[in-house]
């Protein structure tokens, strides 16, 4: 430290505190409020310390979890994989779709996962191998601006959920927007899916130069770059005649009916991920990347890109306030 | 405790266990000591820290391994939201709570607040994991418990840190 005065700021002087007083002042707090210790762990060996970024990714993959469940085909009769991501393909979604899907799966059923989804942080690249079991990739090529020293890694562990059609539930959903729902199929109702997510690794890169003044201080936590990876959803059924529950979801109050074309379209729904774009925030194109053939996705404004692909049973995204060129060659460098 | 006492009301809340008061008289000091880092007020501070442990035991056990780090990480985000939010606010009022405080000796009092808001100011401009580190260091965490807080490697804590200490040094003195 060569210029030490301007760092004494940083240096205070602790008062004493009346722990006991504090103590007393949360107990009445938690009273108050009537909150309710938690006395299991979380998940053994995860550590909590959530970012909010990873919390965001969840929130995404869940989205394209309920799409995914409304491009489910093929006919059931026992349990079946019904779902498996080998190619990504691009589905224009309007807001209304969206929020049609995201509140959907609570309006048909109940969800219960194994264990809930819980991202969490770790310090390097082989720790997150070690604890997904993925091979991780890394750029050996990233854009200026983007350092390598910023890098922070989030891992999040393989879940499973099931969920279960309910025809009673779907109809007080319906009725508290005052809306009548095409009547659920017997078959369908009390029917299970079986989903599987993950693991997951995400990579993410800080802009480097924290030069942050003014206007541009606002942005300082929002990543230049995240990379993720992993299993794709997988999708069982325990019976239902999956060609109508397709035909059910694509029904509802809410998707639009070119969505619902869009979804038809796909040649191999068993075997293709829907990636939603909404329509009036980005756009997207079909682009070739790592040899294989990927969904690329623009934001309206142009200041975001994101590229999407599957190979070797893992799907992949880069994404980033990048360039096309910048995204496709992040995704091209992975190894 | 009479047996009235032992017997759960309807839709009581269960009691505080005995290892959140445990963990509470140990950390409580640091978890205060990092955010006075951050806002720079002794009050303020202690309020950031009660938000912190009502936040963990809303979701955590007491007694789970990660409850030091997880609660100093807090400690300094908490913190750092309470400054970003009160920087866009704008200083207004700042000025009106120094005016309140002077109280004794203006001009000097002043001068204080002034300084302690420079250093408020710088903080909440930094990215976070700088202003974090700066927090946690300055409160005389160690570089393991940094690590184990800020999900950072051991290793490259002392790299970290005094870019963390030039990106303050450039904002404070801007």
């Amino acid at each position: 430290m060569t210029n030490n005065n301007d760092l004494t700021g940083l240096e205070i002087v602790d008062v004493p505190v009346d722990t006991e007083r504090a103590l007393a002042r949360i107990r009445a707090r938690v009273e108050r409020e009537r909150i309710a210790p938690v006395t299991r762990a979380p998940g053994a060996g995860n550590r909590p310390l959530v970012s909010v970024w990873l919390r965001g990714l969840a929130a995404a993959a869940s989205v394209v979890l309920v799409l995914t469940l409304l491009t489910v085909s093929g006919v059931a009769e026992t349990i079946l994989t019904i779902f498996e991501p080998k190619q990504v393909v691009a589905v224009p979604v309007t807001g209304a779709d969206l929020s049609a899907a995201a509140s959907g799966l609570g309006t048909y059923g109940t969800l219960e996962w194994s264990a809930t989804p819980r991202p969490y942080d770790v310090p390097d690249a082989a720790t997150a191998a070690r604890e997904t079991g993925l091979t991780v990739r890394t750029p050996s090529q990233l854009p200026s601006g983007v350092q390598t020293s910023t890098v922070r890694f989030g891992v999040m562990p393989r879940t499973t959920a099931t969920f279960t059609f309910s025809a009673d539930m779907t109809r007080a959903a319906a009725s508290r927007v005052g809306r009548t729902p095409p009547p659920m199929p017997a078959n369908i109702d009390g029917s299970k899916l079986f989903i599987t997510g993950g693991p997951v690794v995400v990579q993410h890169f800080a802009a480097s130069a924290p030069a942050a003044t003014g206007e541009s201080a606002r942005f300082a936590g929002v990543p230049a770059l995240i990379i993720a990876q992993g299993k794709g959803p997988v999708v069982q059924s325990d019976g239902v005649t999956v060609e109508q529950l397709q035909q059910y979801l694509l029904a509802q109050p809410g998707i639009s009916p070119q969505l619902a074309a869009q979804i038809r379209a796909i040649k191999d729904p068993s075997s293709t991920l829907p990636i939603p774009i909404p329509v009036d925030m980005a756009t997207s194109k079909t682009v070739t990347v790592q040899g294989v053939s990927g969904v690329f996705i623009g934001d309206s404004t142009g200041l975001g890109s994101a590229v999407i692909w599957q190979k070797d049973g893992i799907v992949f995204g880069v994404a980033g306030t990048l360039t096309e060129a910048q995204v496709l060659a992040v995704a091209n460098s992975l190894r | 405790m009479s047996a009235v006492e032992a017997m759960p009301a309807v839709g009581a809340v269960p009691a505080m266990p005995a290892a959140f008061d445990a963990l509470f008289r140990r950390e409580y000091p640091r978890v205060v000591a990092i955010a006075l880092r951050i806002v720079r007020d002794h009050d303020e501070a202690e309020d950031v820290a009660q938000d912190v442990f009502v936040s963990f035991y809303r979701k955590h056990p007491a007694d789970a391994p990660y409850a030091a780090p997880w609660l100093y990480s807090a400690a300094a985000h908490t913190a750092l939201n309470v400054i970003r939010t009160r920087e866009r606010r704008g200083r207004r009022d700042a000025i009106h709570a120094r005016e309140r405080e002077a109280t004794i000796d203006p001009a000097e009092h002043a001068i204080a607040t002034e300084r302690e808001e420079a250093v408020r100011s710088a903080l909440a401009r930094l990215d976070e994991r700088s202003a974090s580190l700066l927090a946690l260091r300055y409160s005389g965490l160690s570089y393991e418990e940094i690590s184990a807080a800020l999900g950072l490697r051991r290793s490259s804590i002392g790299t970290f840190l005094a870019r963390a200490e030039d990106a303050f040094r450039r904002e404070v003195t801007r």
